[in-house]
């Protein structure tokens, strides 16, 4: 348990179960036969939640201190991978679903280990020529395949 | 017509050569998925919901839907074989349902035994797996006569209880627990309400209008979460795989094994019918009531066939329990089964006390290909245990970014949106950082799909009541649920002040 990410996270639940209650105050009341209208159900619960993350902030209060051994994150591949990621979900659609994944695959198999580039290429390729023939020609899927002139 | 009649004519559509083939691809998948450490029963039913979706899609929709939903349940029930090949061999679970099987499995196979443990456990889950299909056919019946007598005061009611129960035995914190179900509850209000027609936190953005879609959080939150906690945490180099000599087990393993596989298969059924205990509870529970009735407690942990046999028929057990509240009710139990649910919706088939009536092909033709896929699983899994075994030395370098890939495939086959896949991502990084710190992220995903239906059913009682909130108590049923929610809530809370441990579900 991790008593900065707790605190932290108490407050951003906090901060959420505050933003739903009052935007839902502004959510018109419908005309519906009944007076319990579309807002009372979100406002109740942002309230519990708020009331929770309080009692979880409490609760962190009363955390042992921890012990500092933890093991060295791999940042990097991570901030690679996940840029990548984010990336690919971007030119997805322009450039379609061959290439991009494609580009994406190599680019992530380098990043977990250097080398042997020729595996690379092959698991990288029948991937993803594989999944879009498979899905889009075979199945009759729509996907979005190579870029549209 | 009797449910002799109605299971007959499930057997009809089961064996039509498309649904075989469909059970036996959804049994191989699920295999593989549970034999995998990082993708779950979840995430894989998950992935290929875009899959099925495209394979059936020139089918009459109720045909359609019977086959989607015959592939889907058999990566759910076939993940549950799987996972026990790992726990053997490797000493790591493939799935959380099988980690107790680590305990003596693993020693099994130190001894050169690691054949007779992988084929008991094969045996067991099948039995199981009858066990609980027998269980469903008896109660199907009965159970959706009750539940069509419930008004929205008892469906609400009992969806709380459904969430309470999975809040009530998550993660280490019930605070944190419920901070996770609420949340979800909160996220499952975006968008167009269903009643009024009003849109919600919407902020004119048309992406937001349909709500947020529960496959890209599931797939995000469990799959993607997964991989990340993966890439960033050094991977500790996996032992040496125990060899498979004979696969057979010998007579004097299924004398050992045969009351274990009883026990383990009934209780299982019964864990698993209740909402919030799934199969990972079932295998624990298992265990500890095998140590107990055991002549020779010393042995578990040293390699004790029983210690393999009661759990892993418990686990299959569970998944099959798990499917009786979703077929007859309505509510899924657990994060898999909510996905069956999303699946079953997006084809337009409601679960519940209907669906036997209204689509009796679904729903019978579902319980009559387990019985078939079941089948499958223990022929495939006797011979080709090693086969499956091999999956396991899938480089992590080769298998991570594919699992990212086949992610982003999956959510984008049924979104065809991109911010569907910033929002996968963006569940990915929280999924990670929320499982690092023991929030529970499986009630979540729950909360997310039971949220709408939650409070339709509550507005609609409300009408009837006139805003009067006392209908949830004043109605029996409704009271009862009521009781037996606050209960789950309150007992561990009172056991945990007492001192107590608790046993906690750790599901996905």
């Amino acid at each position: 348990m991790s008593k900065t990410f707790d605190r932290f996270a108490s407050i951003a639940f906090l901060l959420i179960g505050l933003l739903f209650v009052i935007e839902s105050r502004s959510i018109s009341v419908s005309s519906y036969g009944s007076t319990v209208g579309p807002n009372i159900f979100p406002m109740a619960l942002g309230a519990i939640l708020i009331l929770l993350s309080i009692r979880l902030l409490f609760e962190t209060t009363k955390y042992k201190p921890e012990d500092g051994s933890k093991e060295p994150l791999q940042y990097m591949k991570f901030i690679i991978i996940f840029v990548s990621a984010a990336v690919y979900a971007a030119v997805l659609e322009p450039l379609g679903y061959v290439i991009s994944t494609f580009i994406f695959l190599m680019i992530a198999f380098q990043t977990m280990e250097r080398g042997k580039w020729i595996s690379t290429i092959i698991i990288a390729g029948v991937f993803s020529f594989g999944v879009y023939y498979f899905f889009a020609e075979f199945l009759g899927g729509s996907l979005p395949g190579f870029p549209q002139f | 017509m009797s449910t002799l009649d109605f299971l007959l004519d499930g057997f009809a559509v089961a064996f039509q050569w498309q649904n075989i083939l469909f059970a036996f691809v959804g049994v191989i998948i699920g295999t593989a998925v549970g034999v995998l450490p990082g993708i779950g029963p979840m995430s894989g039913v998950a992935l290929l919901i875009p899959v099925t979706a495209t394979l059936t899609s020139g089918l009459p929709a109720e045909a359609a839907a019977a086959s989607s939903i015959i592939l889907l349940a058999g990566v759910y029930y076939g993940a549950m074989y799987g996972g026990s090949t790992t726990s053997i061999l490797l000493n790591t679970p493939g799935e959380s349902s099988s980690v107790v099987t680590t305990l003596d499995g693993y020693q099994m196979a130190k001894q050169g035994r690691a054949g007779s443990a992988l084929s008991i456990a094969a045996i067991g889950s099948f039995a199981a797996g009858i066990v609980s299909l027998i269980g469903l056919v008896l109660l199907a019946e009965p159970l959706s006569n009750i539940a069509i007598k419930f008004g929205p005061a008892e469906y609400f009611s009992l969806m709380l209880l459904g969430l309470c129960a999975v809040s009530g035995l998550a993660g280490k914190s019930m605070t944190k627990a419920l901070i996770m179900t609420i949340f979800g509850l909160l996220l499952g209000t975006i968008g167009i309400d269903a009643v009024s027609g009003i849109a919600r936190f919407t902020y004119d953005l048309p992406i937001l209008y349909s709500g947020l879609e529960f496959l890209t959080i599931a797939v995000g939150l469990f799959a993607l979460g997964e991989v990340f906690k993966t890439i960033l945490e050094r991977d500790k180099e996996d032992g040496a795989i125990a060899k498979i000599e004979r696969i057979l087990p010998t007579k004097q393993d299924l004398k050992d094994s045969a009351k274990p596989i009883v026990r383990g298969s009934l209780l299982g059924f019964f864990i698993g019918v209740l909402p919030g205990a799934g199969a990972t509870l079932a295998s624990f529970f298992s265990y500890i009531a095998e140590k107990k009735f055991s002549k020779h407690p010393e042995k578990f942990g040293k390699g004790a066939i029983e210690g393999v046999a009661g759990p892993e028929s418990a686990n299959n057990a569970a998944s099959g329990g798990a499917m009786i509240p979703l077929l007859t009710l309505g509510i899924p139990g657990s994060g898999t089964t909510a996905i069956l649910m999303g699946a079953l919706i997006m084809y337009n088939i409601q679960p519940g006390p209907l669906l036997f009536e209204d689509h009796p092909d679904v729903a019978w033709g579902l319980i009559a290909s387990m019985f078939i896929g079941n089948l499958m699983l223990l022929v495939l899994n006797m011979p080709l245990v090693k086969v499956f075994a091999k999956i396991i030395q899938t480089p992590k370098k080769y298998l991570l970014p594919i699992i990212v890939a086949i992610s982003f495939f999956g959510v984008y086959a049924v979104q065809y949106t991109t911010f569907d896949l910033y929002l996968l991502l963006a569940c990915g990084v929280i999924g990670y950082l929320l499982s690092k710190n023991d929030y529970p992220v499986a009630p979540l995903v729950l909360a997310l799909v039971l949220g709408p239906m939650i409070e339709n059913n509550m507005r609609r009682a409300l009408t009837i009541s006139n805003s009067d909130f006392s209908i949830f108590l004043t109605r029996p049923l409704s009271l009862a649920f009521i009781i037996v929610a606050a209960a789950w809530l309150l007992i561990p809370l009172l056991l945990k002040l007492k001192g107590r441990s608790v046993i906690v579900n750790d599901e996905e």
